[in-house]
């Protein structure tokens, strides 16, 4: 049998050479092997039956898909998983109306029959037989409504991503039985005060309100004393660590770390803006400085007296700076990296540099303590120093190796 | 070698004679003036790229400007697929309607039409200005039930309901009156450029400059920024002056020779424009996210765009003798439904089809590899983009070999695995080299290439096996029963609309909602990626099964052409001997 006799059996050549003979009566009925019979002109058996299952399958198709999405979609204000010791908290999604949220024990909400104002028509009912202990990352993912939460005596853990982009959250409060977690005025940290895990993203509405300013001043407007109330927070002394995300979306200009931070987690400082104007926002952190001071535990700023000896940039006992750690900052000034550094995340000073009317503007040379060879020795992430635009291209800033730290 | 030289200076210059002797008029037995030629290469560029153009703006998630600005939860737009469902299917059926009535209506029924349409708007209208959940028990469940959906509270629900009714009526209407005003004089294809071009780079620039995504309440900025999509997808823009070029000329070489090369050519300014925007875009400040990409660059783009269309649409001509589209012999709604049921090879890309939904709600990998893992933008990104896209060229170059060679079974598994395998490599590459950026992009791109150049084979079968399904229903009912084969869909689209939900569900659970920021976090970034990539490979792989059972080979389809033939022939020769006319009529 010749190749082409048999893709020709196969079916996969094209054959010119096939003649039906088909008597003329036969055109419409006519079955080739191996297909279907044609059913033209002819009405079909049981025409009303099929045209009531067409449409009664549609029907429940729909009904079920309907009621299934919605089964899938629909979800409870709280969600908790049982676990050793307690529950974990799983997932919050917001009834619309609820402002203040308590992680404390199991909840549910109760509507009150006859009240038709969704704002007030219903109530949180606790079940205090059943503590919450552990909070779930991305619980709170992406709520716009939550402005408090309070965290109870008996939670244990609370993964640092769990109130990820919670863009009206202003204070974070622990009850002060918790032997786990605490907060300064309204920022979460663990007890012993060693990691700093969440400034809320919203923090700079409760100092307003606290200081007394009546409205979110846009980048023009904003004085220095608004500046130094809202926008610079001075980090405890005790703080070693800053922890996952613990930073993103603030609106700060100025961030003063102790000199005993070791570490700075993932995205840690990232994207930090303030308001431009009513259309949109822009980088706000400026400046970061290091104290010497050993027993700072307020986190507002008066004054550069009550830190000690205070310099620019990262502190010098740092040793490790997380992907992302200080992305998107594009007002970010001066960065030097310490001698102590071991190790940089990946894209760790992103996009904090840019081009603007031909000028290099935020981190435009890197400066490092060490020397390049020593640099080399280092755990370093791809793309860790900042780019600009070079020619349709992007080119990293210039390191300034065996720096000396600026002068403030 | 002077010989060879002067051959071909007498070429050239026979060309260029050919051209200057027929550049207004064309050649014995040709339509096509050269003249038209140029105005192709301008007009369908220009018409192209202004579609193309619009593919940056769109109400789903992966758009730049539902991504960086209106920052709306991913599940949102599952909520309002899911109300929009049930009203999909009553103005299907009305368009039905329309269609049972041969497009153009008598008096009364187009009375009946508009007056059906105008209460949907209106019901639209006034959902949008008063709160109908209002007039629910605020405690009751279904209410609650509504205020529990991502993204959305009973309020909006109403309104984006209201939403699909006023845009369904809205464009049902329009449909009727533009195609009856302006169909005889500019033709079935280009007459919408006429009604929307002008509203159409309005609501470009509206989409841009209006501030809907600084409302901070965001069920409230989810149904404004739904009308304000609606609004605009009510204006088409679509690549019609291509559609004209396919019936520029009744000679078929000619139409061929204009397909080939002037509607070629004319992509070349989508093609600069691909890397164009990308390195205007680099030069923004924050790249993107910036919304001067969306105030200046796209509006201005698509404005150029659509004037240079709109000047040379007049001048490109549809010149195929053929009855209108309204003219076109119905059948009968029922017996086209359980005619196309009959079509086993309909089925069978229907569960391929239904099976395939289960990557659907997955986010775009490639975007998620150039932005968040390799950090492209400008000109690089431009160039990486376009290197994958030219992957698929050569192959396509190609596909009559591959066609000849192998089955459609064959090349349709073989595209299915291949999806699979490079899925699973592009998976254990995330999965194991994730903190490797180098390395894992690099396998990534090459895997990426790898996919496109196997898609464009494929693809090209794909569409000739849909000609050939139709050539077998044509076997099986006599008609092609094209619009038909829709059908299908009514009896997929829950399910799908359910299966669909598996990956957005997933993706909330690993904090992917409405800030795609969480994606530079490289566990999550993991997870949301790669889970999903799983999922699909395994759809897949499940693929590949109904495809098993497809042996609609040549063989079948000349048989089934040589059945039409004949029918062609029987029913010609009774026409003439019962003196009938023959018009239409194909013997092949």
């Amino acid at each position: 049998m010749s190749k082409k006799e048999k893709n020709a059996n196969k079916g996969t050549v094209l054959q010119d050479d096939i003649k039906l003979d088909i008597p003329e009566d036969e055109i419409w009925t006519y079955q080739i092997e191996g297909l279907a019979a044609p059913h033209i002109n002819k009405p079909y058996k049981y025409y009303n039956l099929k045209k009531a299952i067409f449409v009664i399958v549609i029907i429940i198709a729909v009904s079920l898909s309907i009621y299934f999405s919605i089964l899938a979609l629909q979800n409870e204000t709280f969600e908790y998983e049982q676990v050793d010791g307690g529950y974990k908290f799983t997932k919050f999604s917001n009834t619309g109306y609820l402002y203040e949220l308590d992680i404390d024990y199991v909840s549910d909400i109760e509507y009150i029959p006859g009240n038709n104002n969704p704002a007030t028509n219903f109530k949180v009912v606790k079940d205090e037989s059943k503590p919450i202990t552990a909070v779930r990352q991305f619980t709170l993912n992406c709520d716009d409504k939550i402005k408090t939460i309070t965290i109870g005596a008996h939670v244990e853990n609370v993964d640092p991503k769990a109130f990820y982009s919670c863009w009206a959250l202003q204070n974070i409060e622990v009850d002060e039985n918790n032997p786990n977690y605490c907060d300064v005025d309204g920022v979460l940290y663990n007890k012993d005060k060693t990691e700093i895990l969440c400034y809320p993203c919203d923090h700079d509405e409760y100092l307003r309100q606290k200081y007394g300013y009546e409205a979110e001043l846009y980048t023009n407007d904003i004085t220095p004393e608004y500046e130094r109330d809202i926008q610079t927070y001075v980090v405890p002394s005790t703080v070693t660590k800053l922890g996952e995300m613990c930073f993103n979306y603030a609106n700060l200009r100025a961030i003063y770390l102790p000199e005993g931070l070791k570490t700075v987690e993932t995205l840690a400082v990232f994207k930090l803006h303030e308001k431009l104007d009513q259309w949109g926002t822009t980088p706000s952190l400026h400046n970061i400085f290091t104290y010497k001071a050993k027993d700072v535990a307020d986190t507002h700023f008066t004054s550069e007296d009550a830190l000690g000896e205070v310099y620019l940039s990262l502190p010098e006992g740092l040793e490790f700076i997380g992907s992302d750690a200080f992305s998107f900052n594009q007002n970010l000034q001066y960065v030097f990296i310490p001698e102590n550094v071991k190790d940089i995340g990946h894209h760790a000073f992103w996009d904090t540099c840019y081009k603007e009317g031909g000028d290099l503007k935020g981190v435009t040379v890197m400066n490092v303590a060490v020397s390049e060879e020593k640099f080399e020795e280092l755990t370093v992430g791809d793309n860790w120093l900042p780019q600009y635009d070079y020619l349709l291209f992007k080119k990293n800033i210039d390191v300034n190796y065996s720096a000396e730290r600026s002068e403030k | 070698m002077s010989e060879k030289m002067d051959k071909v200076v007498d070429t050239v210059k026979n060309f260029a004679t050919e051209i200057k002797t027929h550049w207004n008029t064309p050649a014995e037995g040709k339509y096509v003036p050269y003249k038209e030629y140029k105005d192709v290469v301008i007009g369908v560029g220009a018409n192209y790229t202004g579609t193309k153009t619009l593919e940056y703006i769109g109400f789903f998630s992966s758009c730049f400007l539902i991504m960086h600005h209106y920052k709306l939860p991913y599940l949102t737009f599952s909520v309002i697929g899911l109300l929009n469902m049930p009203l999909g299917y009553i103005t299907a059926l009305i368009w039905w309607y329309v269609c049972d009535n041969l497009g153009f209506l008598p008096k009364k029924q187009e009375r009946k039409v508009y007056f059906v349409y105008g209460l949907m708007m209106l019901f639209g209208i006034s959902t949008i200005l008063f709160d109908y959940s209002r007039l629910f028990d605020q405690s009751g469940a279904f209410i609650t039930m509504l205020n529990s959906f991502e993204g959305m509270n009973a309020t909006a629900c109403f309104k984006t309901f209201g939403t699909h009714f006023l845009y369904s009526g809205w464009v049902g209407a329009r449909n009727i009156f533009w195609r009856k005003k302006l169909l005889p004089k500019y033709g079935r294809y280009k007459y919408s450029l006429y009604c929307d071009v002008i509203p159409k780079c309005v609501m470009v620039f509206l989409i841009g400059w209006l501030p809907v995504y600084n409302i901070p309440d965001v069920a409230t900025r989810v149904w404004v920024a739904n009308l304000l999509f609606a609004t605009y997808n009510v204006f088409g823009f679509g690549n019609v002056l291509e559609e004209c070029t396919k019936r520029i000329s009744p000679n078929l070489q000619e139409r061929i020779l204009v397909r080939s090369y002037p509607v070629k050519i004319s992509h070349i300014f989508n093609s600069i424009l691909a890397i164009i925007l990308p390195a205007i875009v680099g030069m923004l400040r924050h790249e993107w996210a910036d919304i001067n990409f969306y105030r200046f660059v796209i509006p201005i783009t698509f404005t150029i765009s659509a004037a240079f269309t709109m000047f040379l649409a007049g001048r490109i001509k549809e010149r195929i003798p053929q009855p209108p589209i309204e003219k076109k012999v119905q059948i009968k709604f029922w017996d086209g439904m359980l005619g196309v049921l009959k079509n086993k090879y309909l089925l069978i890309n229907t569960i391929v089809g239904l099976i395939d939904a289960l990557g659907n709600g997955m986010l775009p990998f490639a975007t998620i590899l150039y932005f968040y893992t390799f950090r492209l933008s400008g000109l690089p990104y431009s160039l990486i983009v376009a290197l994958i896209s030219f992957a698929g060229t050569p192959p396509d170059l190609l596909s009559p070999y591959f066609l000849k060679r192998f089955s459609y079974k064959q090349i349709m598994i073989f595209y299915q695995l291949s999806r699979a395998i490079g899925n699973a490599i592009i998976a254990v590459a995330m999965w194991t080299l994730g903190d490797n950026l180098a390395l894992c992009g690099t396998i990534c791109i090459i895997v990426l290439f790898f996919m496109e150049m196997t898609k464009t084979v494929p693809t090209t079968a794909g569409h000739d096996m849909g000609v050939r399904i139709n050539d077998y229903q044509m076997y099986l009912s006599g008609e092609r029963l094209e619009s038909f084969g829709g059908i299908f869909g009514w009896f997929t689209g829950p399910i799908t609309t359910f299966i669909g939900l598996i990956i957005p569900i997933f993706l909330l659970k690993y904090g992917f909602n409405s800030n795609w920021e969480i994606l530079f976090f490289d566990g999550s970034r993991r997870n949301i990626v790669v889970i999903p990539i799983i999922v699909d490979t395994i759809g897949f792989f499940l693929m590949t099964i109904p495809y098993l059972f497809w042996d609609y080979d040549n063989k079948k389809q000349n048989l089934v052409m040589e059945v039409l033939k004949r029918r062609a022939e029987v029913t010609e020769k009774k026409a003439e001997e019962e003196g009938k006319s023959t018009a239409g009529s194909y013997k092949g």
